[in-house]
């Protein structure tokens, strides 16, 4: 209801005021812009007159809306994020495990990381490009690198987190070597897991939009790709749209993966109380 | 396999056991010092828990008595001296020295039901030997009904039963209590105390019982042993001689606690004053008996 009454007062703003949409579109622009990427150009940005919002279409010839840059991008997007997450996951989680199991190592590598963690992702372009060029491979560098330090880290504090009770539980019981670790320890991180899973998702998903931000001459296009575009000409409302697709994207995944999943563990764990 | 099963295969406390002894616990010269620490932890100490004995440690906070149960278990290493089971030394911790944590220590990840069953499952016991057991413990402490409740969805009380059982349930030679009543609220510790002394007169395991609480100890020990602080050492044994199952409200009971009490307030004095001390250096030892007060204090 709030969002409706905002965006009917920036429309209005935009109607009577006379705000340039060159410089500051109104959601009517937003929407040609995202039905435009969805191959059904419309104009309902236009002034209200006969046809409204009918686009004019002299000599465009359009794909269907399944080829479309919006189902297009983000489908190149997904691709990318799946197979760079499992790969900064288990180098994040076998770091994050080695670190709190020895010490030494840790002292070494945690102060590292610590900072890794810090740098942002985009920094790690320039790298890229040198060490891999502008391909695929320099796409999924920095999407690794800008995530699995977070996931090591965040694992690492998790696994310190576990009470040491139940790992002296589990020796009284006979757990020993690896099922100790299979048993006892694994479960017991769960948490950690998930909580180490949903930022390193975050980070994950940061990198790739600006990977593909600045690797636009990779062949395949994600939504990164879509942003730029949208700069180079000039479409304000193309790249606003783009931006909320990216946080919705965003909000998505964690609603629908990372969330639910940490809260059935959580509840298990009688961590939070339905 | 029932409650009598578990009584059958054990050695009773009064009939002499035919084969070797099972359950019986030598601690020997123990000394602990840890790092940082001026006093020791435990400065040698010797105590022998017999076969079916139940054996509580008693003394105040900080005198080593959760150390000395930790060397039973294996969880700490001794600086010199010997822990043995059953003319074994004992090295690492493991399930013939079940223990009993007082914050129960149980998986939140499995239910009350797989907790019990987890140590039966290190061990590769057979599904359905397992499945008897787990039964047989959750009947022996009254959880029949709460099987499959996970362990945020018990009570305090609940949860420490489940902890027992999953001790018990290993069929341990040595029953290992660390405060496990410590955390729960009056009346749940007597029930607690009831259970826990009928599980005993059932299955007449060893149990080495460690507890700030001199009520505890009466209540259900057989012999106490009061434990010194700074350095932790043996003060006195006390043999309750009282038959079981007991009456706790007994006036038996009572007397016995107020001696023992007396006993461990002359050890907190002690300690308060020497702690004192480190401000204060009393000139005389007139001085020093005009300065101790708070009487029961650390109790």
């Amino acid at each position: 209801m709030i969002w409706v009454l905002i965006l009917l007062t920036w429309e209005m703003a935009y109607r009577f005021i006379g705000w340039k949409p060159w410089i500051f579109p109104a959601p009517s622009h937003l929407l040609d812009a995202f039905l435009g990427l969805l191959n059904f150009p419309t104009a309902f940005g236009d002034p209200i007159h006969r046809g409204w919002p009918r686009a004019a279409m002299e000599g465009i010839r359009l794909h269907a809306w399944y080829l479309s840059p919006l189902i297009h991008a983000p489908l190149v997007s997904g691709i990318r994020l799946l197979g760079g997450f499992a790969l900064s996951i288990t180098l994040g989680a076998t770091l994050g495990l080695a670190m709190w199991r020895w010490i030494e190592l840790d002292k070494f590598l945690g102060p590292l990381f610590l900072g890794m963690q810090t740098l942002p992702s985009v920094c790690w372009v320039p790298l890229a490009i040198l060490a891999f060029g502008i391909n695929e491979r320099g796409v999924l560098f920095v999407l690794v690198m800008g995530s699995f330090f977070a996931v090591a880290i965040s694992l690492r504090d998790g696994l310190r987190a576990i009470p040491p009770l139940y790992q002296r539980a589990g020796l009284m019981l006979g757990a020993r070597g690896w099922r100790l670790y299979r048993y006892v320890l694994l479960p017991a991180s769960l948490p950690a897991l998930a909580s180490s899973l949903r930022q390193g998702f975050s980070f994950a998903w940061r990198s790739l939009m600006g990977a593909e931000f600045v690797f636009i001459a990779v062949p395949n296009h994600g939504l990164g790709y879509l942003l730029e575009q949208g700069r180079n000409v000039s479409d304000v409302a193309q790249v606003i749209a783009v931006m909320i697709v990216m946080v919705l994207l965003g909000i998505l995944a964690d609603r629908l993966i990372f969330a639910p999943l940490q809260r059935r563990i959580s509840l298990r764990f009688g961590l939070t109380v339905e | 396999m029932s409650v009598a099963d578990f009584t059958t295969t054990l050695p009773r406390l009064t009939s002499a056991p035919k084969t070797a002894p099972r359950g019986e616990l030598t601690l020997s010269n123990i000394h602990k010092n840890f790092n940082g620490s001026l006093a020791k932890a435990l400065s040698d100490v010797s105590l022998t828990v017999k076969s079916g004995e139940f054996v509580v440690v008693v003394g105040p906070s900080g005198c080593g008595k959760s150390t000395l149960l930790n060397v039973a278990a294996g969880m700490i290493k001794p600086d010199s001296g010997k822990a043995m089971l059953d003319g074994r030394p004992i090295s690492a911790p493991g399930p013939d020295r079940a223990m009993v944590f007082q914050d129960h220590g149980l998986f939140p990840w499995l239910t009350a039901e797989q907790n019990i069953a987890f140590g039966l499952k290190m061990a590769n016991v057979h599904k359905s030997e397992r499945r008897d057991r787990v039964a047989a413990a959750l009947q022996m402490v009254h959880l029949s009904q709460s099987a499959g409740k996970l362990v945020h969805e018990l009570s305090g009380g609940m949860r420490q039963r489940v902890a027992i059982a999953r001790a018990l349930v290993m069929d341990p030679a040595v029953l290992l209590m660390d405060e496990p009543f410590a955390a729960l609220d009056a009346q749940t510790r007597t029930l607690l105390h009831e259970q826990l002394q009928s599980i005993w007169c059932q299955t007449h395991k060893t149990i080495l019982f460690v507890t700030h609480s001199v009520g505890e100890a009466v209540r259900l020990a057989d012999r106490i042993v009061i434990l010194h602080a700074h350095p932790g050492r043996i003060r006195r044994e006390v043999k309750v001689t009282l038959p079981h199952p007991r009456d706790f409200d007994s006036p038996d009971i009572t007397q016995m606690v107020h001696l023992v009490r007396r006993e461990i307030e002359d050890e907190v004095n002690r300690v308060n004053a020497q702690m004192a001390g480190d401000y204060w250096k009393p000139e005389t030892a007139d001085d020093l008996g005009s300065h101790s007060v708070n009487l029961g204090d650390g109790i």
